[in-house]
């Protein structure tokens, strides 16, 4: 059995405590959050130690596996903690909010020769992986232009912080470097990126953020991320190809959709798209990790791959600023 | 009311002229065409007298001419016409394949006293007409950022011949959205970053384009133009646009009124167009505008420059991998 602590008891530690539940030989012991009543609501309900300082979580010797579920800045000092207490690290995406802190905690595993893993999930989602398996199937021929969208609103979490650019890097570095690292999985490396977007325009929580991408194949891909949509979380892939084209959008291909009368009027109110699946994507990437641990072999999502997601991200924001596209590799 | 047609070497041309033979007291009264049987089967089809020379047709002075030859004929044909004294020409897009003689056909037009318009039918969908009815009335408050499209299909024939069509993807599939977006924001490109390439057929020309184009009034939007619709696709293209708002987003997709057809006929899916015409307000727009001198065609030969310069400006960033400031 691995004996695993979640350090940040916010939506994705609740839920990752959830997905912890239901994979064999995995078993969340304690829980810490600064704010110790989030802490206890995640921990009560395993039966796991509750803490308001991560640091007593990675000091606990039966601990084999720690999970990183803070904001972005606060995910380097954490990690080289875990690392350099010889336990596995799972830390929530993206890796860092720099490339320096991002190598620095590749490095401090490495050193360490602990399993270190990074939550780019949507290598777990469904759709996106049997996209990927079209792609790779050869159903739309060469790829040749690719688009995608991550729409939502904008996002609510402790103190804010996603309205915080420096802290957590706005819809770029936040939300659509699921993408990047997608596109990165299905096309390889990146020639340059040019992008604009609303990152450093001062009007305040709102972001959008239109990017592109060429890839060394050839291949041009357009990346939108929005916090600007009032509707509510949607997705879009389309791949074009020369034998081929495929398209996604989470608005249509949703099995279930469950419509209420709002109260007041007696209308149609808010429709709500479902997607039920037996295991949830975060089930499966927690589980692929776990097994990494228990049978000693390189998680599929490396820390490199974290590495490059975050620096096409960056290379967007800083586009953005500069107004000029970015070579790479940047470093 | 004689309208001549100057070259149906662009499909449109077809439309058009159907469109004008809907019309009470407007007939085709001559139609010039490269290919004399191509030509001479367009009379029977859509009236009038063939013409082998454009400017015998010119001669019979018609009250209007429409040209739809391949994009690099624009100016020979445009400047013809305004120097045999019509009046109202209305031009296929893009203008013509360059700036230079762009602007050549402006001056001579205005020399000439002719009115010279550019066929932009996007303006005249419905749907795109209501949106800019929304904007107007401040429907999702300033307008931050656009995403659009123009996909299509690999048109072949001289589409994708350089020294007549003057570039692929990106020449044909950037004025139409360029141009509404112009026309909605009343705003001007001042810069364009591009990536282009060919990347769907084995040919010289690029197939593939997505451009990022700066207005004057801050607004960034990205086109993407490519020819990227497959055989298989179950329609030609799209024209699309999503309008990020302070306040809200409008969604734009052109041709979405279709009926979603599966018929063993052609073993794969086809989205059947159900909407209104295009072409046909476009048409009796120029119409009005040759029946009435008060009325001028809202759409000029500068509408026609602006939008080219962008695709000029594409092609250039998509060389130098830079933004390409439009002065």
């Amino acid at each position: 059995m691995l004996k695993i602590g979640i350090i940040g008891a916010g939506t994705m530690g609740g839920m990752h405590a959830d997905c912890f539940s239901e994979i064999d030989g995995a078993e969340v012991i304690a829980v810490a959050d600064a704010r110790e009543e989030a802490a206890k609501n995640v921990a009560s309900k395993y039966s796991a130690r509750t803490f308001t300082n991560g640091d007593d979580i990675i000091a606990l010797d039966d601990v084999d596996i720690v999970d990183i579920c803070l904001p972005t800045p606060f995910h380097k000092e954490n990690v080289l903690k875990v690392a350099a207490a010889g336990k596995h690290v799972f830390c929530e995406k993206p890796i860092a909010r720099n490339l320096q802190d991002g190598k620095e905690m590749i490095d401090a595993c490495n050193k360490a020769g602990v399993k270190f893993m990074v939550g780019h999930v949507l290598r777990y989602f469904h759709e996106f992986s049997a996209a990927k398996n079209l792609i790779d199937s050869g159903a739309v021929g060469k790829p040749g232009v690719v688009r995608t969208t991550r729409a939502a609103g904008h996002p609510q979490g402790w103190s804010n912080w996603y309205a915080n650019m420096e802290m957590a890097g706005g819809v770029v570095l936040d939300m659509i470097i699921h993408d990047f690292d997608f596109l990165r999985w299905c096309f390889g490396e990146v020639e340059r990126v040019y992008a604009k977007g609303l990152a450093y325009s001062g009007i305040p929580n709102v972001d959008y953020a239109l990017v592109t991408i060429r890839f060394k194949s050839g291949v041009i891909a357009h990346v939108e991320g929005s916090w600007a949509h009032p509707r509510g979380f949607f997705v879009t892939l389309e791949v074009a190809g020369d034998g081929g084209l495929f398209e996604f959008d989470s608005r249509t291909s949703s099995p279930l959709k469950v419509s209420k009368k709002s109260s007041d009027s007696g209308e149609g109110g808010v429709e709500v798209p479902q997607n039920p699946v037996n295991e949830s994507p975060y089930t499966m990437e927690l589980r692929h990790f776990i097994q990494s641990v228990a049978e000693d072999k390189e998680p599929e999502v490396t820390g490199e791959d974290a590495l490059r997601a975050l620096e096409i991200a960056l290379a967007a924001l800083q586009s953005i600023k500069t107004g000029e596209p970015m070579q790479f590799p940047l470093i | 009311m004689k309208i001549g047609m100057i070259s149906f070497a662009h499909m449109h041309a077809s439309s058009y002229a159907a469109c004008l033979n809907e019309l009470d007291g407007v007939e085709i009264a001559g139609i010039y065409n490269e290919n004399k049987n191509v030509g001479q089967s367009l009379t029977q089809k859509f009236g009038g007298k063939f013409y082998s020379n454009y400017n015998d047709l010119l001669a019979e002075s018609p009250d209007a001419v429409i040209i739809c030859s391949a994009n690099s004929d624009h100016k020979e044909h445009v400047i013809a016409a305004a120097k045999a004294g019509c009046k109202h020409i209305l031009c296929e897009k893009p203008i013509s394949t360059n700036i230079e003689d762009a602007k050549e056909m402006i001056d001579q037009c205005d020399e000439n006293g002719a009115k010279l318009g550019i066929a932009f039918p996007c303006r005249y969908i419905p749907a795109v007409m209501e949106a800019r009815k929304s904007l107007e009335e401040n429907a999702i408050g300033k307008i931050l950022a656009a995403k659009t499209t123009n996909h299509g299909t690999m048109p072949g024939g001289w589409f994708v011949q350089k020294e007549k069509s003057g570039g692929g993807a990106v020449m044909d599939h950037t004025p139409h959205v360029v141009d509404l977006l112009r026309w909605f924001m009343d705003s001007d490109p001042v810069e364009v970053y591009a990536e282009s390439g060919t990347l769907f057929y084995d040919m010289d020309i690029d197939d593939a384009g997505l451009l990022t184009i700066q207005f004057d009034n801050g607004v960034f939007a990205t086109l993407d133009t490519s020819w990227s619709r497959t055989k298989s696709f179950p329609t030609w293209g799209d024209v699309t646009m999503e309008l990020i708002g302070m306040e809200g987003v409008i969604s734009i997709d052109a041709f979405a009124q279709d009926i979603d057809l599966y018929s063993d006929i052609n073993v794969k899916a086809s989205w059947e167009y159900w909407g209104d015409n295009m072409d046909s307000g476009l048409i009796k727009d120029f119409i009005t505008s040759v029946e009435d001198p008060d009325k001028n065609f809202p759409i000029t030969g500068e509408d026609g420059l602006k939008a080219l310069e962008v695709a000029i400006a594409a092609y250039k960033s998509a060389e130098v991998n830079k933004p390409v400031k439009i002065s």
